[in-house]
């Protein structure tokens, strides 16, 4: 156990781990093995390890839900509502912007210099940005682009969408729990039955081999 | 060399050379619909056309590339929007086995030379066939390894993928038509028949079989992934237009239900934290090299006998005058009590009788603090009248014109 006790640390802190935070723990956590023991280490403190459907991004759940938790859950659940829009609107402002032809996934890199430049190049990424920068979940307070983009970048850091490799160059990473906010969207969409295009069978194609 | 092989070879070369002679104007016609003519004698035009490099689908229209010098330019390039994969193992069977027969007939008559030339023409078709498979098995790698970069939009990804894997389908089913059960027994004894047609071809075949499987399988993956990413974009964009379009939407309580999703269980963080403890004094030594270790804070040395308090003659005066203010105010308060109850006193007039020189505005803005500094018990004490209007019909801002002052009974 003792080999795991940063990764317990960051778990414990709340924290997500997926293969681009830690790659190493993440391996470990792939583990099942490792898994039950990291459980049976967490139930006296009533936590136990959880992860997302797809088994991308690890994070630490209740083993027993209690009132007190489950007071917990429900402010936590209202905050992720009021933050979807936000962040949803910014995978789709990068993508434009970056004149990508998929949305930014767990691995991409990303430069908020480069980011800068084509929203200051263009009116309209210019005013989405603007608009989503003031947005409370963002909380700019500046009219200057870069200050707008480095706070985006801030923010979406401070809540683990990103993570910054090294702390004096302006490049980041995203992390594995965008993976688990699409999940979110997804989960929510089903269980509300939005009227939102339905996906198409993704698993058809594996079915043919 | 006979006349035929000569001849052959210098025309040959001769129309190979025209392709380079021509390469720019080509390549016009590669990239665009028709080849440009200006600057083009019909001498060469003719030459063109008879080389078949060029030609023209009918009167009006322009002068083309024709497909094979397309497909020649396109497999140079390794263009993968435009080359062409097609094994054609149907013909080619077909010709291996009228040159097989035409090469034992050569034999059974003793004819060696003649018997040479199919044996070279069978190991031809035979390379072709190879190179075939080959050059489409190296487009489908090309195409594959790209991640299909040579189209930027994923739906465009998504067409071109499943092209590709139904050319995969078509050389498989191509090389499905090759019965080497019919071979065998199509080359009989032959040795060399046998090594050229038999044991060659079925190791590079099966060669060929299992990169096309492999081909597939991933072509299939990525394919899977490309839905993945097309899936999200499609949930993304959809769940931000209804968010937009329903901006007091929320979701149910999922937290609240006997069962909560798994998805939404985000135990609270805990802070593992640690304070220096002196119980193990072991410890405590580390602990006090720590402390040590500890950068001293930086304070500018302070003389402490700079540190008086200064006054300026004008604060003083601003004092002394403040002090007289209040006294004639408390002054004031202690006429008022000296009336009988309930007969309010006007603090203006008790300003003029009294000739004090205080300007009327600071005198009442004087009373009026004084009044309100008072504890609330002595407060109830006195009677506070403001005599007030408002400072126009518009404007509800009151105006105190003065106060009058009584014990309160």
């Amino acid at each position: 156990m003792i080999e795991h006790g940063p990764l317990l640390e960051r778990l414990l802190a709340g924290e997500f781990v997926c293969a681009v935070s830690d790659d190493n723990a993440f391996r470990h956590l792939t583990n099942d093995e490792t898994r039950d023991a990291i459980d049976d280490y967490l139930r006296p403190l009533n936590r136990r390890l959880a992860s997302n459907d797809e088994g991308s991004v690890y994070f630490l759940a209740w083993r027993q839900l209690n009132e007190a938790a489950r007071e917990q859950l429900s402010r936590q659940l209202s905050d992720t509502v009021n933050s979807l829009l936000p962040l949803l609107e910014w995978l789709q402002l990068v993508q434009e912007a970056l004149g990508r032809d998929t949305l930014a996934a767990p691995g991409d890199v990303l430069k908020p210099a480069e980011f800068s430049a084509k929203c200051e190049d263009n009116q309209s990424l210019r005013e989405r940005l603007e608009r989503l920068a003031t947005d409370s979940f963002f909380g700019s307070q500046s009219d200057q682009l870069d200050a707008q983009v480095k706070q985006l970048f801030k923010r979406l850091k401070e809540h683990g969408y990103l993570l910054q490799p090294h702390t004096e160059r302006q490049v980041f990473v995203v992390t594995g729990k965008i993976d688990y906010l699409i999940e979110v969207v997804r989960f929510i969409r089903d269980e509300e039955n939005l009227p939102i295009d339905a996906e198409r069978e993704e698993g058809a194609q594996e079915a043919l081999l | 060399m006979s006349e035929l092989e000569s001849r052959l070879l210098k025309t040959g070369a001769e129309r190979l050379a025209l392709l380079g002679k021509h390469a720019e104007r080509l390549m016009q016609g590669y990239t665009r619909d028709d080849v440009p003519l200006d600057g083009l004698n019909d001498s060469a035009l003719r030459k063109l056309l008879a080389a078949r490099v060029l030609w023209r689908p009918d009167e009006q229209s322009g002068v083309k590339l024709s497909p094979k010098v397309r497909e020649l330019i396109a497999e140079m390039l390794a263009d993968e929007t435009r080359r062409h994969v097609n094994a054609d193992v149907a013909e080619t069977l077909e010709l291996v086995r009228s040159l097989v027969h035409s090469y034992r007939e050569a034999r059974s008559r003793g004819e060696h030379w003649r018997q040479e030339q199919q044996l070279l023409r069978l190991r031809q078709e035979v390379d072709d066939l190879n190179g075939r498979f080959a050059d489409a098995i190296d487009s489908l790698w090309q195409r594959l390894n790209s991640d299909f970069g040579f189209v930027s939009q994923l739906s465009d990804k998504i067409r071109e993928n499943d092209r590709a894997q139904k050319q995969i389908v078509r050389l498989l089913d191509g090389l499905a038509l090759i019965d080497f059960d019919e071979l065998i027994a199509l080359v009989g004894s032959d040795g060399s028949l046998r090594k050229l047609l038999i044991s060659q071809l079925q190791q590079r075949l099966s060669h060929h079989y299992t990169s096309l499987r492999e081909v597939q399988r991933r072509l299939i993956e990525l394919m899977a992934r490309f839905r993945k990413q097309q899936a999200r974009s499609r949930l993304i964009s959809g769940m931000v237009a209804f968010m937009r379009e329903h901006p007091g939407f929320v979701p149910s309580n999922y937290a609240k239900r006997s069962d909560v999703p798994a998805l939404f269980n985000h135990a609270a963080p805990l802070n593992a934290a640690a304070a220096p403890a002196l119980d193990r004094a072991l410890e405590s030594r580390v602990l006090a090299e720590l402390l040590h270790e500890l950068p001293t804070p930086r304070h500018a040395a302070q003389t402490v006998e700079s540190a008086v308090p200064a006054f300026t003659p004008e604060d003083n005066l601003a004092a002394a005058r403040q002090q007289a203010l209040k006294q004639d105010v408390e002054r004031f308060y202690l006429a008022v009590l000296d009336q009988p109850p309930a007969e309010p006193i006007s603090a203006l007039a008790y300003l003029y009788d009294s000739h004090l020189d205080w300007p009327d505005e600071i005198w009442l803005f004087q009373v009026i603090s004084e009044y309100q500094g008072l504890p609330r018990s002595e407060q109830q004490a006195f009677r506070l009248h403001q005599d007030e209007s408002p400072a126009s019909p518009f404007n509800d801002l009151r105006l105190i014109h003065d106060v009058a002052l009584a014990v309160a009974v």
